[in-house]
This record gives C-alpha cells, sequence and structure tokens, in this order.
C-alpha cells in the first residue's frame, strides 16, 4: 500500500497513452501456432454468465494434446513474435501483446491498486463473503467493515468444498470489491483491495479527479 | 445406541475379509491391497452418539480440543448420530436428520495435491451410490457433484468445510454425509423432494451393516485418489487404469450425462441458466453446451434436471 502518489504524473500517462499492454504467455511447454495476426482486434469473455470464450489466440500442443488459448481481454494484437510459430516453446515463453483501451473505471481501478492492497484469490474458485462479514457488509456497506490479519473473511468454493479463507495482509477497511458471488475467479486476481480507514479520503479525491478529467477529456 | 453398532476394528475386519477380495475382481490383487492401504485411514477411529447438533460441528471442537491440549488429531475419524438437531444443507437448507439415517462425518487431514482434491467429492457420491446399489437400488443414479437420487427424489448428499485448527493452524476436510437409509418420513418442504432406502425397498437394512459398506467404499475411493497420484507425473503410463479410476466409477453411476439442465450456484435461490451437460472433465468439472452453442466447464454449482427440454 503506496503512501505517496503523484496523481498528476498517473493521470497524465493515462491521457497521453490510455491503454494497458498486455503480454500473452505459453500456458506450457509445447509446439505454438498462432491464432492471429497483428493488428488483428480480439474480443474478451464474454456473455451473461462470462461463458463465451474470446479470441482465439494460440494453440500450444503438448504430447498430442492441443489446447486452444483465448483471449481475456478486447483490444488490438500490438506485438506478436512471429519467429515462434511451429516452434517448441517453454511455459512461461512471451507470444504476443495486446493493446487494451481502457475505460474510466478500469483508470480509476488502475490508480486505486496502488494504493490498495489487494488481496488474491488463492485458487480458480468461486468465492463469497464469510457470514459475520457478509452481514456486516449487509448492514452497514463494505466500506464501514474492517478487517485484520487472522480474520475469516471469505469463503473458497470449489467442487462442493467449501474452504474458509483468512486475510493476510495489512489492515484496514474493504474498500473494493473485484468478485462477484457465482462466477468464478482466476487464480491471483485480486479479490478485494483494503485500505487504511485514514486513507479513504485521498481514494475518493482520486476517484472524483479522475472522474471529472475523464468526462472532460472524452 | 441402538441401530448403529460398528466399531473400527470390525470396519477394519471387513475392508480386508470381504472388500478387498470384492476390489481384487476389477484390478490386480497387488493394487488393490496397496490402493485399500492408501485408504486404510478411513474409519480407524469411530465415534458414535445418539445425539448430536451437527456432526462437522463435533468434528470442529473435537480438532479444538486436540489441539489445544496439545495431541494430534486423528485422520480418518469419523463421527456418527443416530439424531442430529440441527442438521443443514447448503445454503440455508433444511436437511432432516432423525432416526433410521446415516448421518456423519469424516475427518480427514488433507494430505492430498490439489488436482486428486478436486476429486474428493466425486469419490463420495461414487462411495454412496455403490453402497446404496448394493443395498438393491439399481436405479439409484450421482447427480453432479454428489448428490445420489433416484428420479428427482435426493437419497444423500454431501458437504466438505475446512477447518483450521486454533493452535497448529493445521488444515483439515470435515467430510459430512447424510444417507436416508431406514427414515421414512420428511418434513413437508422435502417431502416431494427426498426419499430413502426404505421407502424404496419397502424394508429396513442394518444400519450398521450399510455404514459399514459405505465406510469401505469410502476407504477404496479415497484410496485410489493416493494410488493415482503416487503414479504422477508419469500417469498414465505407469497405472493400470486408462483414465482416473474414480472418474470411470463416476462416469458409470451417474445419469448427468446428456441430460439438460438448470445451473446455479445456489440452483434453487438463483438459478443462471439451462444447459445440456456433455461430460466430466479430468478435474471433475462439469462439461456444459449451452443453446447459444457456446461450452463451458463450471467447477462449482449445482444442477437440476429439466424434465421437458426447452432448448435442446
Amino acid at each position: 500500500m503506496s503512501n505517496e502518489i503523484d496523481l498528476d504524473e498517473i493521470f497524465g500517462k493515462y491521457k497521453s497513452d490510455p491503454y494497458d499492454y498486455i503480454d500473452i504467455y505459453a500456458v506450457h511447454t509445447g509446439v505454438v501456432s498462432f491464432k492471429v495476426e497483428k493488428d488483428a482486434e480480439v474480443n474478451s469473455i464474454s456473455g451473461e454468465w462470462q461463458h463465451i470464450p474470446g479470441t482465439p489466440l494460440y494453440e500450444i500442443n503438448r504430447e498430442r494434446n492441443p489446447k486452444l488459448i483465448h483471449s481475456y481481454v478486447n483490444g488490438t494484437v500490438s506485438e506478436i513474435n512471429h519467429d515462434l510459430q511451429g516452434a517448441f516453446v517453454e511455459a512461461g515463453e512471451k507470444l504476443m501483446t495486446i493493446r487494451h483501451p481502457l475505460k474510466k473505471k478500469e483508470i480509476i481501478e488502475n490508480i486505486l491498486k496502488e494504493v490498495l492492497y489487494l488481496f488474491p484469490a488463492p485458487e480458480k474458485a468461486k468465492y463469497f463473503f464469510a457470514l459475520d462479514i457478509q452481514s456486516r457488509i449487509d448492514k452497514k456497506g463494505a466500506r464501514s467493515v474492517a478487517i485484520t490479519p487472522g480474520d475469516e473473511i471469505l469463503t473458497m468454493s470449489l467442487m462442493k468444498r467449501d474452504t474458509p479463507i483468512y486475510y493476510k495482509g495489512e489492515p484496514g477497511i474493504i474498500h473494493s470489491v473485484y468478485f462477484k458471488p457465482g462466477i468464478s475467479v482466476e487464480q491471483g486476481t485480486p479479490l478485494i483491495g483494503v485500505c487504511a480507514p485514514d486513507k479513504v479520503p485521498m481514494i475518493q479525491k482520486i476517484i472524483t479527479r479522475v472522474k471529472a478529467e475523464w468526462d472532460a477529456i472524452h | 445406541m441402538h441401530d448403529l453398532q460398528l466399531t473400527a476394528t470390525e470396519i477394519q475386519r471387513y475392508i480386508q475379509e470381504e472388500e478387498l477380495p470384492r476390489r481384487c475382481k476389477s484390478v490386480l490383487a497387488s493394487d488393490a491391497a496397496e490402493i485399500m492401504r492408501y485408504g486404510s485411514f478411513v474409519g480407524s477411529e469411530v465415534e458414535l452418539h445418539a445425539c448430536l447438533g451437527r456432526a462437522m460441528d463435533h468434528g470442529r471442537l473435537y480438532i479444538d480440543s486436540r489441539e489445544k491440549s496439545g495431541k494430534s488429531v486423528h485422520n480418518g475419524r469419523i463421527i456418527l448420530a443416530e439424531t442430529l438437531t440441527k442438521s443443514k444443507g447448503r445454503f440455508t437448507r433444511s436437511w432432516h436428520a432423525p432416526h433410521g439415517g446415516l448421518w456423519g462425518c469424516l475427518v480427514h487431514a488433507p494430505t492430498l495435491l490439489p488436482r486428486s482434491t478436486m476429486l474428493l467429492s466425486l469419490a463420495l457420491g461414487v462411495s454412496a451410490c455403490e453402497a446404496i446399489r448394493k443395498a438393491g437400488i439399481d436405479e439409484a443414479h450421482i447427480r453432479w457433484i454428489n448428490d445420489i437420487i433416484v428420479g428427482e427424489a435426493k437419497l444423500a448428499g454431501f458437504l466438505v468445510e475446512s477447518h483450521t485448527g486454533p493452535r497448529w493452524r493445521e488444515n483439515f476436510h470435515l467430510i459430512g454425509f447424510g444417507i436416508n437409509v431406514n427414515n421414512e418420513s420428511f418434513p413437508s418442504e422435502l417431502e416431494d423432494t427426498a426419499t430413502s432406502l426404505r421407502k424404496i425397498l419397502g424394508r429396513s437394512l442394518s444400519l450398521s451393516d450399510f455404514c459399514r459398506d459405505f465406510i469401505a467404499n469410502l476407504a477404496w475411493n479415497i484410496g485410489l485418489l493416493y494410488f493415482v497420484e503416487a503414479r504422477w507425473p508419469d500417469w498414465p503410463e505407469t497405472c493400470v487404469f486408462d483414465i482416473h479410476p474414480v472418474l470411470a466409477s463416476w462416469q458409470e453411476l451417474t445419469d448427468s450425462i446428456g441430460r439438460e439442465v438448470t445451473f446455479g450456484y445456489d440452483v434453487m435461490e438463483k438459478p443462471q441458466y439451462n444447459a445440456k451437460v456433455t461430460g466430466i472433465s479430468e478435474d471433475g468439472g462439469l462439461q456444459l453446451l449451452l443453446p447459444d452453442g457456446t461450452s463451458t466447464i463450471e467447477h462449482s454449482g449445482e444442477i437440476r434436471y429439466v424434465p421437458k427440454s426447452k432448448y435442446f
């Protein structure tokens, strides 16, 4: 959780280049076959239940087991490593970059991620708040719920197995909730963003300023 | 205790003398013996009660008290009660647990790797369905993930909850099970959706014998998870099975595949979408085909069968 943030510098960066550049890596070893070209438009996962896969990006074949990898963001293929077409790659090899146009909400969240402590999903699963936390959220809203390390904050549900998740991180209030009950969350994706209560005014200032300035230029 | 008369010694004797020889008919004797050794912790201690609030809560208290007194938790301990007064299903659903049913909880130290743990819930359903079919109900099936049903009526349900010990912060699975064996009457809200072995068979069963069969099956199927895991990462080359044997058994016992279903995380309160079940993935996920032609895999949630197809 950062104490200092140069909002002018950060916001200037987003105004001059309102994109995220997302590198796509080989998910495991295997022979790669690209399904897109440079400058191709790609779509992210969609559908009411997030059930429609994004644009196929590449196929990776390991021991006669081909796996088609889809885009999880929308944007344009800004860079692609054509030398790897048909080549055997190691897990984690960078294959391409997608330029993703940012929306106002995403810019706010990106800036907030620099000041919030982000608590990640330990496994790909569905999550919901622990009963006590949920009841406190229902009564007063998430931003009035203070949590400390060791608190049981979430339940991870996977294959009819419910596991309590204990908070590890800096004490604070639940400022942002990044998951929805019933929708799977990928491992490592932030579930909640936590901040110290004395930082709430600064965060509110960020949100107000981004909204105002973004609306002014769009 | 009247209905349940069961000891860990009796369970182990049954496994060695009756269950193991039966299993040797389907796999090599040496493999079967190894599988049973892996699963032998299941039911190695049994705790019987006339009445409990909730068996899983009792399991939590057991873990907490052992840790607080500096003693280790007995992996494989089975807690059984003739009746439960505070039993519940998932979410806020009621679960009626009167005399005559098999209600309990298995304490499991989760020493499996994540990919085996994914199949644990399937192993529970397989174990119960095998015991129910052995009791004479051939039309019992598994509905993903592990509900045991006859037609649309539920015979058995399972829930796995994790619990972290207060002193050593060690994590345990509490595997809760509820099987309607000799109980016949259900509250009005469950009358249309629940049934029991006795209602279907028209006679009572020995609850102790049924429980012993179920625990022996649990020992086998959980043992299979460890047996296959020990052969990774080279499995299946170094393993006697073509596909994971728990998945194979689940596929044999399910009636979910090919059905049109309503899916939801809490399908009763918040049904999400209808789809056709096309199969089960290697990690136990439910493969679904949606009306718009897209496919997806769900690893968490539940289904209900659609009586009359709407989309397929």
